[in-house]
Parts: C-alpha cells; structure tokens; sequence
C-alpha cells in the first residue's frame, strides 16, 4: 500500500501496552480477575472469548473508561493505570470502539479530523496524517464530505480505525471490528490491520468474536475466560487445542 | 390586518429574547444532559450588571459587553463549583441541583440590588412606523443582534473544531473521551456559551421588560418551553422555538386576554410534551446541536 515504512518513526519508547496482574469491574461487580496480557510494537495480539468472557472491560480498562481496582497498565513503557481516557489517548493509545460511535451528523472529514484532537494544533501533521489514513481506507476518500451515519456498516468500521490513526497512535485496541459485516468487509478490513502492524509498526490488540478471521491475521493469541486467561499461544497451536475447538470453532457453530 | 402585523412584530421580538434564551438551554443540554433551571438568572445578572455599570458613568456598549464577560464568568463557575463535582449527574439530579443554584442566585440579587425593576437605556435609533405598524428601535435591535447571534452559533457548532468537538461530545460522549476530549472542559464551554447567549437576553431585553432579581424566573421558563418545542437538542429548532412562542403569546394577549399572555408557554408546553416528546420542530434523527 503505502511505500514509506514508517516503522522507525514510530513514537513512543516502542514497548506496546502491557497489562499486568489487571482487576477491574463496574461497581461492586468484578469482571477481570487479575489478567495479564502485553502486545509488543508490530505485533498484533487477538483476544477471543465467550460473550461475559471481560474482552470489552479488558480494552475499557486499557484505554481508562474503566479504572483498574487493582494491577498495571503500561503503554510505550510509561505507567498509565488509572489515568483518564483524555489522557491515555494523548499518550498514544487508539480504542476502536465496539459498535463503531462514528460521530454521526459530522461528515467523515470531521470524525477525521476529531481523531486528531490530541494533537490538533499541529495543522500540517493533520493533513499528511489524513492521507495516510485515506490510502490505507480509500473507500473513506470518496466518502469525506458525507454525514458518517449515512455510511455502510463497514465504511463506519473503517472510519472508526481512521479516526483512532488520526492520532498517530503506537498502539491500536480494536473492540470487535467484525461485528455485523460482510465476511468480504472482514477480511478487507483485517487485511488492512495487518499493513498497519507492518507498515506502522503498531502494537495492536484485536477483541473478536471471529475467532477464524482473528486468528488468521494475528501473530498471537489468547482465549479469555471469566476474567481470567485461559489459554494462550499462536493462533495455529491454539485453534489445534481441543477446547478451543469446541467451544469455538466445533458443533457446526459458523463463525466465518 | 395591521393588528396583526402589530402582534406578530411585538411577538417576534419577544421571541428573539426566548430564542436566545431557549439557545442556551440547548448549548448545555446536548452536551451534557444538564437542564440548567438557572439559564434564566443568566438573563438577570447581565441586565442587572449592566445597569450597575452604566450606573458608574460607562457608556452602554461598554456595560453591556462587561456584563456579558460577568455572566459567562458566572456561568463557568456554577458549572465548575456546582455541576462539575457531582459523580453521576442524570437529567434529574440536574434539575434539582440548578433549581437550587437558580434560588440561591436570586436570593443574592435580591440582597445586592433590591426589590424595585429598572430598565437599561434603550439602543440609539429612531422608532419606525411601516404601514401603520410601529417598531420600536429597541425591537429592531433585538432581532438584529438576535439574527447575527444565532447565526454565529450556528457556525460555531457547524464550522469550527472546537464546536463540532461539542457535538461530538453531545452524539458519542465515550468516542469523544477515546479520541482525548474531555467532557468536563466541553461542559465548561459549554456553560460559557450558554451564559453569553442568556447575557444577551438580559442586556437586550431589560428596556422594554425591565430587570429586577426575580426576573430570570419567567424569562428561563418561557426559554425552556421554547427549547423544548425544538427538542431540546437543536439550536435551530430552539430559534424557531422562541419565536413562534412570542407571537403566540402576542397574538394570545392582542386577540384574547392579556392577562393570558403567560399562560400560553405552559399551556404549549403539556401539549408539546405529551403530543411529540421529541419536540415540534425535530425531525425523528435530529441532529443534536
């Protein structure tokens, strides 16, 4: 896609997010039990599990709309735990939210342009960033003027993964990208994560419920369950794991 | 028919005044789901400063843009000291948090400036008769300033990136946190406007109304009906809100009774909530703000 590789310009210590030892919940209910669960600068991590598993508190957690009750977060080496999303986005964490929340009335030059809040005095960066962002999603260049609710499905999708780049983030956290999509949409769009891991050199962690499509383009993987880790290891060893198997992938369950 | 014209032009200008107030209900609400009782007191702070100040030998300009920096002043510090603090705020708790803020204000303008209502100066200009239809200088004014107001707000919210940052706040409050902004300083700003568009009320509307203490009360109310016949959410719909109240209200006291006149925004208002919750004026996905 783009020539540049970018890799080395990547800001930030180059150290990804890393939890450690992670306890959150929403009030009194405790979801994550002490998970742990780090993905490193080019590396993209996906994170699978059942519905009620914590994959969502666990990004929530990452990216401050929930406050840890106890373990750390670190994002490009620096202690981040308990700081607010304002705060964890400046500091170069990108969360796609689940269900995309595209700024619906703005038009995608404005949801764009919004991703760049954290650093919009820097007006030139913005319009290179805003290039970057249309070659890796051209579909969003014919689309700029347009009110982003009146986007597909998949468009939004892809809006939303721009405005979280806009940023220029060192590390992305995806919340179920796949979530109602055309399996073509899918792998569109997960292609495009896997040039972003290359080509930008981001840590990304990627929540699905697609456990094929997840597993096909992540570098590692890990299965949560009740808050806690289950298993993790590499996408091929884990989809030979008979528990994945079945509670996944087996019983005629299609999950692509 | 120049009746008609007579009431439709008085109502339109009392309607300019609801309009701006009815803005301002909307500049907080959609971006913070707060409905600030105390909007209204906005309006009389401003009329009241300015009054202070032209007292002190300023000219009136001079009066009016200070008490518009007092009352954005004002405004910034309710929302930090009285809303900011408060862990969950839901539409409700609101209420009752700026009824509070709202009584405790007039208390304080009752101590400091009395009971009695005073008018400030009018604007310079000639009053004009069009066709039998005499318009007040003062009038022609409010919906002047009025126009250029609504229109600058508009453009605030749809061209600039602080204004589309509100609206985004107001449409995906978590997506606006995940991209670093920061509800609290949006409700600020919020509040700041908010305090400016009720300023302008109070300052335009004091000398063909006067301002006493209390007169933050009718004035919020009758804002906050017009907001709502706009949905609440829409700065178009609160404009059209407002003035289609004042010339109701107009045609209500011209043909009927004045003594009708305030029963009218009330009266709109159970019909309008119990008719289309949604306001009048909103279409079903209205944008918000």
């Amino acid at each position: 896609m783009s020539a540049e590789k970018t890799g080395a310009e990547n800001p930030g210590s180059g150290q990804g997010i890393e939890a450690v030892d992670l306890e959150a919940g929403y009030g009194r209910i405790e979801v994550l039990h002490g998970l742990s669960l780090a993905a490193e600068p080019g590396e993209i991590v996906a994170v699978v599990g059942a519905n009620g598993a914590g994959k969502s508190t666990l990004l929530r957690a990452l990216s401050g709309l929930i406050a840890p009750t106890a373990g750390r977060v670190r994002l490009g080496g620096a202690d981040v735990t308990g700081r607010g999303p304002e705060a964890i986005a400046a500091a170069g964490l990108a969360h796609v939210p689940e269900n995309r929340l595209v700024f619906p009335t703005l038009t995608v030059d404005d949801n764009l342009t919004l991703g760049a809040w954290t650093r919009r005095r820097d007006k030139a960066g913005l319009r290179q960033r805003r290039e970057r962002v249309l070659e890796y999603f051209p579909r969003l260049a014919d689309r700029l003027g347009q009110a982003a609710g009146t986007l597909s499905g998949g468009e939004q999708q892809m809006l939303s993964i721009g405005r979280g780049l806009m940023a220029r983030p060192s590390v992305l956290v995806l919340d179920e990208p796949s979530l109602g999509l055309a399996p073509r949409v899918v792998r569109e769009i997960f292609a495009t994560l896997g040039r972003l891991r290359s080509a930008e050199g981001l840590a990304i962690v990627l929540v699905e419920q697609n456990v094929r499509a997840a597993f096909k383009v992540a570098d590692r993987a890990t299965v949560l369950d009740r808050g806690r880790v289950l298993l993790e290891g590499v996408p091929s060893d884990l989809l030979a794991d008979d528990r994945v198997q079945q509670a996944y992938l087996g019983g005629g369950y299609a999950v692509d | 028919m120049s009746d008609l014209l007579q009431f439709v032009v008085a109502g339109l200008s009392s309607g300019a005044i609801y309009a701006l107030v009815a803005m301002g209900f909307v500049a907080v609400f959609s971006v913070s789901g707060v409905i600030n009782l105390a909007q209204g007191e906005f309006a009389a702070i401003a009329g009241l400063s300015a009054l202070s100040f032209t007292d002190a030998g300023l000219p009136l300009p001079v009066a009016m843009l200070l008490a518009l920096l007092v009352v954005a002043v004002v405004a910034v510090l309710m929302q930090r000291l009285a809303i900011a603090p408060v862990r969950r705020m839901t539409t409700l708790v609101s209420i009752i948090l700026t009824l509070g803020v709202s009584t405790a204000l007039k208390a304080l303008l009752l101590l400091i400036y009395g009971p009695q209502g005073r008018g400030l100066a009018p604007l310079p200009g000639a009053d004009l008769v069009i066709g039998g239809v005499s318009v007040r200088a003062q009038e022609l004014w409010i919906l002047g300033i009025t126009a250029v107001v609504a229109v600058a707000v508009a453009v605030f919210y749809d061209r600039t990136v602080l204004g589309k940052a509100l609206r985004a706040c107001a449409e995906q409050p978590i997506a606006a946190r995940l991209v670093g902004i920061s509800p609290k300083a949006a409700a600020t700003v919020a509040f700041a406007v908010a305090g400016l568009l009720g300023a302008v009320a109070g300052v335009l509307a004091s000398p063909i109304q006067l301002t006493q203490w209390d007169s933050g009360l009718l004035l919020g109310l009758k804002g906050f009906v017009a907001a709502t016949l706009g949905g609440l959410v829409s700065i178009r719909g609160a404009v059209l809100g407002g003035l289609v109240l004042g010339v109701l209200e107009s045609l209500t006291a011209g043909y009927i009774d004045s003594g009708y006149r305030d029963a009218v925004a009330f009266v709109l208002l159970i019909v309008v909530l119990v008719a289309r919750p949604g306001g009048v004026f909103g279409r079903h996905a209205e944008a918000r703000v």
